[in-house]
């Protein structure tokens, strides 16, 4: 009992002694320490800056696609998704709204009854998607009222309809004039009818802004003889982690004779893309760790060999080999500490920074983004997840380059190394 | 060597009268119904797994270039017209009192909710021109002894079907049966004919069904009341103007 006391005591204290030898031995040389830092440092920084580009671009995606249109979670008719026709409408009772409201996470429930019709002015004709909202939660869900560039928002139980810049521009149309909508409505009926435009939205990918039509949900069941039927209900939550966890309540509620889908299922296309990109990323971040590795390497390299000479001198006086190494090894891990550490101070400051202001691109790049759908902006995400793996690898990459003096302090020949050979 | 041209030139000969007598068999059976000016009066029921609707329509046809349908039923469409001028279609809307004529991104959409697309109302009249046609066949339809004739469009032809089946009535030319198969050789569907019934002096099937194969619980029949042919109908008759007036 005794004697193993003691020696944990005297452990520690020896534990503790290394520590302070080798954060001495750090400051005894600041440049050198500080060369050997400022290598991680800016692979930490570089690493999380890259890192957080690539993550905030999926996030961006995600972000788009589930905020603009489909929400984490969406209730709709049975083979809806699949066959995307009115005669898998369901209709929207008040009490079901009320009751997903209710549900923890929920933060937007937005019934939607969306088709696709011929929009008419003069000899101008275009096919589009109209989709009948409910303007309150719609504009709090998409940010629907935020584009409206001219005229008004669309009221509840108005008849009027938003169009989407480039479709106005298309028809020729303006705020004050009426467009016809001519298409079929639920099961079958012809749907018919002159409609004023209220109001301009404005979208900065083309595929929307070329398209969209949108009119009040009353107004909308109406025409299409749909009356108190949707399409969809879309479910916006706080989060993304909590939609698995929400799916049985939100399918409690909904009852049978729907289909209750995430995100996930209904947008397969952008989870296999993310995916895809994720391989891409992989390689550029592994070559990304080559590089910085190297440099790493290199500087502790060289510091082993400005040492050789101490070295040797440590130990003809009598320092034990693998005292040396201990105290080698916790430089080694104090330098790539205090160099991931500094890396993320660094970072977290410029991300934040870029999280919520994104550098928009521009020229020929920027219009080949918006071709694909994608507003030509770099975003970065400012995930908690990006600093600390990014640091943590980082870090080991530092901490694994350390082990390179031990292999030369085990071979090490005090005479020679005194005479500066090795 | 003289043998064999001889076989070649018989083989080809032989080929081509076949074909001939296809392509023949198929314009009789087409100007049957078609004629070369017509006036009908018939329903449209579309039945669907969840729901069914029927439209009462009369139409004019002027071969092949022009028709124009106009709708007498349900009320909430009367006097609703579909105008076709050789590849365009225009629809009038007295609802709001509008012409529009359809966009060919529109033309492979279902015509009033039917299984028939707006497109087959515009190429109708070209099984005759677009298509070779060879002779697969014999088979009993509707207790007829018919030729079973296949169609293949022509290369240059702007067809969307891969190849049809036709079963034409050796006795009367009457077509009974359609099968419209996609380029994969897929069926996809069948335009079956019954209730041979006679209409200004000619024997036709006034009850055709539309069965879209690939989807179940979905069908579209037609029933014809009234059929007349060579009727005089001016090509100004088929005019944006007269949408509007023609009842």
């Amino acid at each position: 009992m005794r004697t193993s006391k003691h020696a944990a005591a005297s452990s520690r204290g020896l534990n503790f002694f290394f520590i302070q030898l080798a954060w001495r031995n750090l400051w005894r040389n600041k440049r050198r320490t500080l060369i050997a830092g400022a290598s991680v440092f800016f692979a930490v920084f570089l690493a999380v800056a890259m890192s957080s580009v690539q993550t905030g671009q999926h996030e961006y995606m995600i972000r788009s696609a589930v905020g603009f249109y489909t929400g984490h979670i969406q209730i709709h008719g049975l083979h809806y998704w699949e066959k995307r026709s009115l005669d898998q409408t369901i209709p929207l009772d008040p009490a079901m709204l009320d009751s997903l409201h209710f549900l923890p996470h929920v933060v937007h429930v937005v019934p939607r009854l969306e088709t696709a019709a011929l929009i008419s002015h003069g000899n101008a004709t275009r096919v589009s998607p109209v989709i009948g909202i409910a303007p309150a939660p719609e504009d709090a869900m998409t940010g629907l009222g935020k584009r409206i560039i001219r005229g008004s928002p669309l009221l509840q139980w108005h008849s009027g309809a938003l169009l989407a810049e480039g479709l106005a521009r298309l028809l020729g149309v303006d705020v004050g004039d009426s467009v016809v909508v001519y298409g079929q409505g639920y099961q079958g009926v012809t749907a018919a009818a002159m409609i004023p435009v209220s109001g301009i939205v404005q979208f900065p990918v083309p595929d929307l802004n070329n398209a969209m039509f949108y009119l009040p949900l009353g107004h909308a069941q109406e025409l299409l003889s749909a009356p108190g039927r949707v399409t969809g209900v879309a479910l916006m939550l706080d989060n993304d982690d909590d939609v698995d966890r929400l799916l049985p309540a939100v399918r409690r509620i909904a009852g049978s004779g729907v289909e209750v889908m995430t995100w996930r299922q209904m947008l397969p296309e952008l989870l296999q893309a993310i995916q895809a990109d994720n391989g891409g990323t992989i390689i550029m971040l592994l070559i990304l760790y080559v590089v910085i590795g190297f440099g790493i390497c290199g500087t502790v390299m060289m510091m082993t060999a400005e040492r050789t000479r101490e070295f040797g001198i440590t130990i003809a006086l009598g320092m034990k080999r693998w005292r040396l190494m201990a105290i080698t090894m916790f430089e080694a891990l104090m330098v790539s500490m205090m160099g991931a550490c500094g890396g993320i101070l660094a970072a977290i400051p410029v991300i934040l920074y870029f999280s919520y202001h994104p550098i928009w691109l521009g020229g020929d790049y920027a219009k080949a983004m918006l071709a694909y759908g994608v507003e030509p902006i770099v975003p970065f995400s400012n995930d908690p997840m990006v600093f600390l793996i990014q640091g943590i690898i980082v870090f080991f990459m530092g901490a694994v380059s350390g082990l390179y003096p031990l292999f030369v302090l085990r071979r090490l020949e005090p005479v020679r190394a005194m005479r500066g050979e090795r | 060597m003289p043998t064999i041209v001889v076989v070649l030139l018989l083989l080809v000969f032989a080929g081509s009268l076949r074909a001939q007598d296809a392509r023949e068999i198929v314009r009789r059976a087409n100007d049957l119904m078609r004629g070369s000016s017509t006036y009908s009066e018939f329903s449209m029921t579309i039945q669907k797994p969840e729901w069914s609707r029927t439209v009462v329509l009369k139409a004019w046809s002027r071969e092949p270039d022009y028709s124009l349908v106009y709708v007498t039923e349900p009320a909430r469409d009367r006097g609703s017209v579909t105008l076709k001028r050789k590849n365009e279609v225009w629809n009038w809307l007295p609802s709001v009192q509008r012409v529009i004529k359809i966009p060919p991104s529109m033309m492979l959409q279902s015509w009033m909710g039917s299984d028939f697309t707006n497109d087959d109302l515009v190429r109708q009249s070209s099984i005759v021109d677009d298509y070779t046609q060879t002779i697969a066949g014999e088979d009993t339809m509707a207790g007829r002894t018919c030729w079973k004739i296949e169609l293949t469009p022509k290369p240059e032809a702007g067809v969307v079907w891969g190849k049809l089946h036709m079963w034409i009535s050796q006795t009367g030319y009457l077509e009974l049966r359609t099968d419209f198969y996609d380029e994969d050789g897929t069926l996809i569907k069948k335009f079956t004919g019954s209730d041979i019934r006679t209409f200004d002096g000619r024997s036709i099937a006034s009850h055709w069904e539309m069965v879209p194969v690939q989807e179940p619980g979905k069908m579209t029949v037609l029933d014809y009341q009234q059929l007349k042919f060579n009727v005089n109908l001016d090509q100004s008759f088929f005019s944006e103007q007269n949408m509007k007036r023609v009842r």
